[in-house]
């Protein structure tokens, strides 16, 4: 009995952790790219959701087409949210809180707009993945066993992409010192669009595989930001491993809250969890290289 | 400090004052007397968020939650307890202030903006989840309603009334908060603490190695930032006599008062005052097209920080005098 109760836990982590992965490294690629917090990085997610939606439930492509759709779409969002928004402020001096307050703005214009454009309703996008997969004494829906495979591959792949590919090469180029990125040739500027649509595209796909468990409507970045705030603080800022690392942890941690309490105070136990956590150790739980 | 504060502060807050006073005589409309009860009380919350905000230079992004607890602790001892909301007002202030300078100590050790930002937003989801979630007591979002206003006070053989249906009470009664808050932080910034929080607002560093106490002056003015944003919070509670969590400590209201800051000027005395009033009457005029409200805000804050970034505050400062090199606040990044 409370065997199987802890293998629950332990697999509701999983899969908590595993979006709050997907969303956390995004959120940390760009800060540690160019020292952005993206407040707007949850309406990535619902966009990519309605997006999905739209293509699925609406004009009726077969799914994975709309699914390739959604992702271009949200990146190609999120390029022109950075060279409107992030790079002009960018370039002024005492950027970094106006950086804050414009994502800010706009991650609530953006709700606002979707709830203009496609109304207050809650919209369901239909279960993609048929099936249950046994695990021991339980029993899964691959829709929800999927999502810890899908987020570890897009992971898996992003990071091969960072560590391993002349790009990533010069994404790490630009993190370090973009004006010295410039004098060698690498368009910094190129690489930090780049950055923001693959972190966007990270979200996307968090957002598409918790739509048809969760549901499709203009708020439902909001509780993920949060978290994925908490994330790449525990994990360290701008620090894409640790933020993988942190996302797991955390949606570990609250899993098994969860358990110990209610549902209800899931969400107070991370913040609490993250406040005590800087106060003991300000710069994340695994060093801090890269933290400020 | 001239930047914050322009060439006659104590002038201009007496015009103000005396343009602001005399709203009741020449308008006979309660419902826009109403809004310019809104708009004192939500210019007090923008005055004392600004404070840690603009002129400490410490982004704090939870001020909100100071909002919420001044306004639920008085709503709550005087309501369901029962003492005199004349007495609970200011327990509401005290509670607000004790939580500010608690959210202080964390913050202190950390330099990181982007850290101090995420450290109050948590802390005010915190503040805002419990209130949803002890429902046994505040009812949760289903929010507490009939809070007592304030007693009739007796003047010279007039009764003066308070609370909702009671405008010029209510009028009156957020007229002088606004006055007594506005000119005690005014007297204090032209004071040697002004001088302090600029001081360490432009670097840390430097402010230290001039035998500046960090952690004394932070704490101080977190302390008393929280405290007026309570006191905002009490008159808001007394006056409508309904909250609920996601009204008082949501992210609407984050948004709303960092838009009104923005609008005005961070970090200017009149600009967050100015902002209050513009995002206030905004906002009822734009009342039938309530879904458009969040998209304006946003899309306010936005573009000011983009294009006017000094806010409207910026624009008349500017004029006549070039921008001194010590008037942007040189927030290099801090290691």
């Amino acid at each position: 009995m409370t065997g199987t109760l802890l293998a629950e836990s332990l697999i509701n982590g999983l899969i908590t952790g595993a979006i709050y992965a997907l969303v956390g490294a995004g959120v940390a690629l760009i800060y540690g790219t160019m020292r952005v917090l993206n407040f707007a990085h949850g309406e990535m997610m619902m966009l990519g959701a309605y997006f999905a939606w739209m293509g699925v439930a609406v004009a009726g492509l077969p799914v994975l087409l709309a699914f390739a759709l959604a992702l271009i779409g949200v990146m190609i969002v999120a390029a022109v949210i950075q060279r409107a928004v992030v790079a002009p402020v960018l370039a002024r001096e005492d950027w970094s809180f106006r950086v804050i307050a414009a994502t800010i703005g706009l991650s609530v214009a953006l709700q606002s707009a979707a709830q203009l454009i496609w109304g207050e309703k809650f919209n369901a996008l239909p279960y993609f993945l048929d099936g249950v997969v046994q695990i021991g004494p339980m029993r899964l829906p691959w829709q929800r066993a999927a999502i810890p495979i899908v987020a570890f591959v897009a992971l898996g792949l992003s990071a091969l992409l960072l560590y391993r590919s002349r790009f990533g090469q010069m994404i790490r180029a630009t993190a370090q010192d973009a004006e010295a990125a410039q004098a060698v040739g690498i368009p910094a500027g190129l690489v930090h669009t780049a950055v923001f649509a693959l972190s966007a595209g990270l979200a996307a796909i968090a957002a598409i595989m918790l739509a048809p468990i969760m549901s499709v409507n203009p708020w439902m970045g909001l509780p993920y930001i949060l978290k994925a705030f908490a994330v790449v603080i525990l994990g360290g800022l701008g620090n894409f491993g640790g933020a993988i690392a942190a996302g797991l942890l955390l949606g570990l941690v609250e899993s098994f809250g969860v358990m110990v309490t209610s549902s209800e105070w899931r969400d107070v136990i991370s913040y609490g969890l993250l406040i005590a956590i800087i106060w003991v150790r300000p710069y994340g739980l695994f060093g801090g290289r890269e933290a400020a | 400090m001239r930047s914050v504060l322009g060439s006659r502060p104590w002038l201009t807050l007496a015009l103000i004052a005396l343009v602001l006073a005399a709203m009741p005589f020449v308008i006979d409309d309660n419902y826009l007397l109403h809004i310019l009860i809104l708009f004192l009380i939500f210019a007090v919350f923008a005055t004392g968020w600004n404070l840690t905000l603009g002129i400490l230079g410490q982004k704090t992004l939870g001020h909100h939650a100071f909002f919420a607890i001044g306004a639920y602790t008085t709503a709550l001892l005087s309501g369901t307890v029962g003492l005199s909301p004349w007495l609970t007002l200011w327990l509401g202030v005290l509670a607000a202030a004790l939580a500010g300078g608690l959210i202080g100590i964390p913050i202190l050790r950390i330099r990181s903006m982007p850290h101090v930002a995420i450290v109050t937003l948590a802390f005010a989801e915190i503040v805002k989840l419990l209130l949803a979630n002890w429902k046994d007591v505040t009812r949760g979002e289903l929010g507490l309603w009939g809070i007592p206003p304030f007693p009739a006070i007796e003047i010279g053989g007039t009764t003066i009334r308070f609370g909702a249906g009671q405008i010029a009470g209510s009028f009156a009664l957020a007229l002088l908060a606004f006055v007594a808050v506005h000119a005690l932080v005014l007297w204090l910034l032209r004071g040697r603490f002004g001088l302090t929080m600029v001081a360490i607002r432009d670097s840390q560093l430097a402010a230290e190695s001039l035998s500046i106490d960090l952690t004394r002056s932070k704490l101080a003015a977190f302390a008393l930032s929280a405290a007026i944003v309570g006191l905002s919070g009490g008159l808001y509670a007394h006056y409508l006599q309904i909250l609920t969590p996601t009204s008082t400590a949501g992210p609407e209201m984050l948004v709303t008062l960092l838009a009104m800051i923005i609008l005005g000027g961070v970090g200017t005395f009149f600009g967050p005052i100015f902002g209050a009033l513009v995002l206030t009457a905004l906002t009822e005029y734009l009342r039938e097209y309530g879904d458009l409200r969040m998209l304006i805000y946003g899309a306010t804050v936005t573009l000011f920080v983009i294009l006017l970034p000094r806010g409207v505050a910026g624009l008349l400062t500017r004029r006549g005098r070039p921008a001194a090199a010590g008037d942007e606040p040189a927030t290099a990044p801090e290691t």
